[in-house]
């Protein structure tokens, strides 16, 4: 079958045909060829795909949030949203009143820094939906360096979180803030490491080809099991969730570093928040559970969504079980247990590759 | 106190570094998902209320005389006799009670004498403005149904250990309640007490005549019909009544 | 960084009730603490000056709504003994079995207010559930979920309803069976440990010297209970252990309270097996004589409340003077806080179990 590429370009073509033949009966020859030359329809093309590419993947990340509520609502033995039909209403209700509500803003924030932190925040962050393929024909374009690409723009956050909090010149914010960077960097080191085995075994830093690398041989959990377990809990403390929460820690600092955002900008950083965590969980899915390798009854973009969500359940499941851990013992934990760990997953990594098993 | 038997060790220590708590959460997940959660969706659910719950008060204005007793016992002063027009009574003094004020404690259905007030299953009382919260006479009244009354039952000091019944702190008869009493001394015959008894308890009798010939009335209190209501005792002038105990 | 004062409430979403704790913090460790109340005060004694003996009842429940009838019953009998009045036997039974769901309703929420502290709304929930159990038996009882204007000067208001017996059952044996639900999420999570071991610790002349009482002095290893030191009303009938904990942190605080929840179910199986039959209630006098006094203590959820009550002749009291045990321990925070961190804080407070209706009265 014809990839999303093909299709999207016959389709442009067929409507640069219709509005050439508009221009043709109106007379103007010259601005119907100009429509109908291959550049512009090269150009409706690539810019078709990346908006059902980004739509899409926005809206998997929608899901998380209605998919965090329902099962953590059964988890806790109460129902989740019930907004329309399943709940599935309750993410535009949410959207629609942070639209509304009055944005509030204190008087000695430091203008510049305060407007522009959420902005780098979000940018980025959706920035990042667009790199990640959902199949071999469902993606933007296949980059040599995908997953550098990725891991660059995600390690971007700290720096937004830091200025924001700061110029909120607010207490609270400052602490928030300053625990967030800590975190966030201290557990950037065994993140980057527990990817560097894959990258070994497989040879290359497209997401592509790791996938049809993991369709020939195996899925890449059995050999990198550790880097796995390592990936999961550096991207749950990267991401801010619960058990590692505490930059937003509600019982001592309100709302940690995003307190003085309100409105559409705190609504948008919630936003980025789960898009973040929908990265962080299709790099797993793509680097160590297959990707969108599965019997061939269903589509495989269909399978790698699936995958994803079914990751996400495992994380949610891990939030409603376990309590906040403190600073003191989250960076005790991300230097003297996770960075060892990583490093051994190296080791297997290329002991493996160096004795030829892979 | 004997031995208590001590209570068995369990072992507590954490295993693994999570295993307990994922497995319990996940225990919860299952049954939720196969039986339904421990949501009441409200409204269009509710509770099950009890018999005797104790939502507003509620009136039931046939049987109430207007004593006052209610408003002397609410702790919040939340209750006021106003006067209304009732057909074939005429002008009477009937509780007004402000919601706004009333903590729903149950002391006036608990202490009223003919038991028009009771304890009403409603509390869905919320309003757009303080003034709806003062429910006059009227809006007060609520039908009666079993459960509704308070009537509870009490033993005397005397009758403790003797396996005695015990009677209603209403008091069914005339030796169980508190009489007022008048001294002779202050009384000036006014018959203020006679006209603002409610309960027509109160009958002037003529005991001899003053030196300008005209009669002196001393107040006879009748034991069956007084409710211990002490509107005679707040109205008499002089301050001639007391209430003696039982 | 010089240090600087962090005011930790009065808006605050820490559960607790509605006071400011300032610290001093020196980056993130905190030298010195001081807590201020007053917020919440309502001249409750000044209030119970002006109202008739009974009026008083309601009142006392709402010093703390969390455990409200220990305070009905602690005003009770006080007057009781400031009037001379003896109770029923029956009286006393029912007045224990209450008290202690009352105790069983109080740490429920303690453990979930601990939990939203910490972090995992799981531990919120899971007790919160269970205490609908304890108001819906309340419910049946007495008519009212939370405030229950149970109690009355010479017993209590009514007797139980039918079916008392089959429902106290049923909800003990499922109850007997969630609590180690409970200990599965919190003990034997390691990071929870993490948490509250080591942290706040409170030694046992401290905590004599500062006049902590309760849970909190039980988990610094000093054996003191009033139930079985001084007993009142059935208490001295019924068999029952005295928890400790010989920690002196917030875990041994915490355990004290679990264990706490097992040995109430236990008295109440008791007392439901061991009631008499008979009358609840004798009336009492209207008024007290002039300066004669009544001085009543129990073991409260949180500690050890203490009522002193003086009549003046007529129906209204002089003074009613009221002794909280989260008064005394707020005064306390600050030995337990000194040195620790600031995110140590919420598991420090939590595991001593603040009430304000109580404290600010």
């Amino acid at each position: 079958m014809y990839g999303l590429y093909e299709f999207v370009q016959g389709i442009s073509v067929w409507l640069m045909g219709i509005v050439g033949w508009i221009f043709d009966f109106i007379t103007l020859q010259g601005v119907a060829d100009w429509f109908r030359s291959s550049g512009v329809v090269w150009f409706l093309t690539n810019f078709i795909v990346a908006l059902l590419v980004f739509i899409v993947g926005f809206l998997v990340s929608i899901t998380f949030i209605w998919e965090e509520r329902k099962v953590l609502g059964r988890l806790m033995d109460r129902r989740g949203t019930q907004v329309g039909v399943l709940g599935l209403f309750q993410n535009f209700a949410d959207g629609l009143k942070a639209f509304v509500k009055e944005i509030i803003i204190p008087t000695e924030v430091d203008k510049w820094v305060y407007d522009a932190a959420p902005v780098i925040l979000i940018g980025f962050s959706a920035l990042m939906i667009g790199l990640i393929p959902m199949s071999d024909s469902w993606m933007l374009s296949n980059l040599p360096a995908g997953l550098l690409m990725v891991f660059a723009i995600f390690s971007i956050a700290p720096f937004a979180i830091l200025i924001g909090g700061w110029a909120s010149n607010n207490k609270y914010t400052v602490m928030g803030g300053m625990r967030a960077a800590a975190q966030l960097i201290s557990y950037e080191v065994p993140l980057l490491l527990s990817l560097v085995g894959v990258v070994v075994l497989v040879g290359s830093f497209s997401f592509a080809d790791i996938v049809h690398f993991q369709q020939s041989h195996t899925w890449l959990v059995i050999p990198q099991i550790i880097g796995f377990i390592v990936f999961t809990v550096a991207a749950m403390a990267e991401v801010e969730r619960i058990p590692f929460d505490l930059p937003e820690a509600e019982a001592e600092l309100v709302e940690g570093w995003m307190t003085e955002y309100g409105g559409m900008r705190f609504g948008l950083m919630m936003l980025s928040e789960y898009i973040r965590a929908y990265a962080a969980c299709s790099v797993a899915v793509l680097l160590f559970l297959g990707g969108w390798d599965g019997p061939s009854f269903i589509w495989p973009e269909i399978w790698f969504i699936l995958k994803v969500l079914m990751l996400f359940a495992l994380w949610i499941w891990v939030r409603g079980a376990l309590v906040r851990v403190t600073t003191k013992q989250i960076l005790g934990l991300g230097w003297t247990r996770l960075l060892p760990l990583a490093l051994v997953n190296l080791a297997v990594a290329v002991t493996l590759r160096v004795t030829g098993v892979f | 106190m004997t031995e208590p038997k001590p209570r068995p060790k369990r072992n507590l220590k954490p295993k693994g570094i999570m295993l307990r708590p994922l497995a319990v959460t996940l225990r919860v997940t299952l049954r939720t998902t196969k039986n339904s959660p421990a949501t009441v969706l409200y409204p269009w659910e509710r509770l099950i209320i009890a018999d005797g719950y104790r939502g507003r008060p509620g009136l039931v204005m046939d049987k109430c005389i207007g004593c006052g007793i209610c408003e002397k016992i609410c702790p919040t002063t939340c209750i006021e006799l106003v006067e209304v027009e009732l057909e074939g009574k005429g002008k009477v003094k009937r509780p007004q009670v402000n919601l706004g004020r009333c903590m729903m404690c149950g002391y006036c259905a608990e202490y009223c004498p003919k038991n028009a007030m009771l304890v009403t299953p409603e509390y869905e009382l919320a309003t757009y403005s303080r003034q709806d919260l003062i429910y006059d006479p009227f809006r007060l009244q609520y039908e009666d149904r079993p459960g509704c009354e308070v009537d509870l039952i009490e033993i005397k000091p005397s009758e403790l250990g003797t396996g005695a019944k015990g009677h209603s702190i209403k008091g069914a008869t005339a030796g169980l309640r508190d009489l007022p009493q008048v001294e002779d001394k202050k009384c000036i015959s006014c018959s203020k007490c006679e006209k603002v008894c409610p309960a027509d308890a109160v009958t002037m009798i003529e005991v001899g005549k003053n030196e300008k010939g005209r009669p002196i009335k001393r107040p006879k209190f009748d034991g069956e019909k007084c409710v211990a209501c002490e509107q005679c005792l707040d109205n008499c002038p002089k301050d001639a009544i007391t209430m003696k105990e039982v | 960084m010089t240090e600087m004062w962090l005011n930790m409430g009065p808006q605050h979403p820490m559960t607790h009730g509605l006071w400011n704790l300032r610290v001093k913090i020196d980056g993130e460790t905190i030298t010195e603490a001081e807590p201020v109340i007053g917020y919440l005060h309502r001249g409750w004694e000044k209030l119970a000056e002006h109202r008739m003996y009974p009026q008083i009842i309601p009142m006392a429940d709402r010093l703390c709504y969390g455990a409200s009838m220990s305070w009905s019953h602690l005003y009770c009998m006080a007057a009781e003994e400031m009037m001379g009045v003896e109770i029923p036997e029956r009286a006393k039974y029912i007045r224990t079995i209450v008290l202690e769901a009352q105790r069983i309703g109080s740490h429920l929420m303690w453990l979930a207010a601990l939990g939203t502290d910490l972090g995992s709304y799981t531990i919120f929930l899971y007790p919160m559930r269970e205490r609908e159990l304890f108001l819906d038996l309340m419910q049946n009882l007495c008519g009212a979920r939370m405030t229950y204007n149970y109690p009355r000067i010479g017993g209590v208001r009514n007797d139980v309803p039918p079916n008392f017996e089959r429902d106290f059952t049923k909800v003990l044996d499922h109850f007997e069976k969630r609590i180690p639900d409970y200990e599965a999420l919190c003990d034997e999570s390691t990071i929870f440990r993490m948490r509250t071991e080591d942290v706040g610790k409170l030694t046992a002349e401290q905590a004599k010297n500062l006049g902590v009482t309760g849970p909190n002095l039980r988990g610094s290893g000093v054996d003191y209970d009033i139930r079985r030191d001084d007993p009142y009303e059935a208490y001295a009938d019924i068999d029952f252990n005295v928890c400790v904990q010989q920690g002196c942190d917030a875990y041994a605080r915490y355990r004290v309270r679990m264990d706490e929840m097992y040995e109430s179910v236990d008295i109440i199986r008791q007392a439901i097996k061991k009631m008499p039959d008979g009358p609840v209630r004798v009336r009492p006098p209207r008024t007290a004589p002039k300066g004669k006094t009544g001085f009543a203590h129990v073991e409260d959820p949180r500690g050890e409340g203490l009522m002193y009550i003086i009549g003046n002749g007529d129906d209204r009291p002089y003074r009613l003077k009221v002794r909280s045990p989260i008064f005394v321990t707020v005064s306390a925070a600050p030995y337990m806080l000194k040195g620790y961190k600031v995110a140590d804080v919420p598991s420090i407070m939590g595991s001593v179990d603040m009430c304000l209706g109580e404290t600010d009265r």
